[in-house]
């Protein structure tokens, strides 16, 4: 049973996304399952191409794309909010879970983490 | 009926921005009051504000900090603001003034310092994780 | 007594995208707390929850809603302690 932690403000806007991202690398490094969800404006998180040297910040898409390699177990996406987002397989970062039912993926993990 | 329990408590919402400390402090003294413990408070994100020695409201108001602290006390709980949360808002303890050569150090006792690593351990470890967050 | 239903504590006012969220992830065996602004939505009849539901008592009365929260099971932060003894999974929205 693992822990889901909850994406739902857009990345570069908002900085909890980045600490979400935190706990749930800290959960891999300390061998507890993980996996994220993202949704709302979360989604966004997900887009190919981001270049973020004019705001000052890290890549966010960079900072993700290293989720497998710290052993995260899935990226899930709710499909709707990719939809309203305009996210496409084309435009999204590989290996991305689409689900269209949050209720199921939250039942599927003992705690349900948001960072803020 | 579960007679007692061990809770973790997670603040992520500041004093002053949000409700957070207050309702995860009266949610605290009610849950010792029905018999269960409190095994760790941890502040992440902008919950590590409760943690600074150097917030003073007026003195007609309510000061989250200095409750929370003297509530820990009492009670011997170990709280702990997330040092990556605290160092870039600012929170530094002795350790991470000497470290980075700052003028000052500000957090408030009983909380101390440290990494994920205790928020991953207190949610394992406890009954039950509650987390306060802002809005 | 354990449930196996998912306790929401939900902090947020209805026009915060997370109330929505929360809203549309209960399921009929959950159970629904409203804390803070998340007292709000009883304002206005705004509030549809599908579920069991609470509002924490000393945040409707901060606000003067006694009157919009009539007909809603009120609990002081005992009740809500209780709450989160008898619900093993927890959801802070």
């Amino acid at each position: 049973m693992s822990t889901l932690i909850v994406i739902d403000q857009a990345p570069y806007g908002f900085w909890t996304g980045r600490e979400a991202l935190d706990m749930a690398f800290s959960l891999a490094a300390f061998d507890q399952p993980a996996a994220m969800l993202f949704t709302g404006a979360g989604v966004n998180w997900l887009r190919k191409g981001q270049r973020p040297d004019g705001v000052g910040q890290k890549s966010a898409e960079k900072n993700l794309s290293a989720a497998p390699l710290f052993g995260i177990e899935a990226l899930i996406a709710d499909e709707h909010a990719c939809q309203q987002y305009g996210l496409t397989e084309s435009t999204m970062l590989p290996g991305v879970e689409l689900v269209s039912n949050i209720r199921d993926v939250l039942g599927d993990h003992k705690h349900v983490v948001f960072a803020g | 009926m579960p007679n007692s329990l061990t809770f973790t408590l997670v603040i992520t919402g500041a004093p002053w921005t949000s409700q957070a400390p207050q309702t995860a402090l009266t949610f605290a003294t009610a849950a010792l009051s029905a018999g269960h413990s409190i095994d760790r408070v941890f502040l992440y994100g902008d919950g590590v504000h409760l943690a600074s020695s150097l917030s003073t409201p007026p003195s007609d108001e309510a000061h989250w900090p200095q409750q929370w602290s003297v509530f820990l006390k009492k009670h011997d709980i170990p709280a702990t603001a997330c040092i990556a949360s605290a160092l870039r808002r600012g929170l530094i303890d002795k350790t991470e003034q000497a470290r980075y050569e700052l003028p000052a150090e500000n957090l408030l006792a009983p909380f101390e310092i440290a990494g994920l690593g205790e928020w991953v351990e207190g949610s394992q470890a406890a009954d039950r994780t509650i987390y306060f967050h802002g809005n | 007594m354990t449930s196996n239903s998912t306790l929401h504590i939900l902090n947020k006012a209805p026009e915060h995208p997370r109330y929505q969220a929360c809203i549309n992830a209960l399921a009929p065996s959950d159970t629904l707390v409203l804390i803070e602004n998340g007292v709000l939505s009883a304002a206005g009849n705004q509030l549809h929850a599908p579920c069991t539901l609470y509002a924490l008592k000393a945040d409707i009365d901060a606000r003067a809603l006694e009157a919009a929260c009539e007909n809603l099971n009120t609990i002081d932060y005992d009740e809500l302690v209780q709450l989160t003894a008898t619900h093993p999974k927890i959801i802070s929205w």
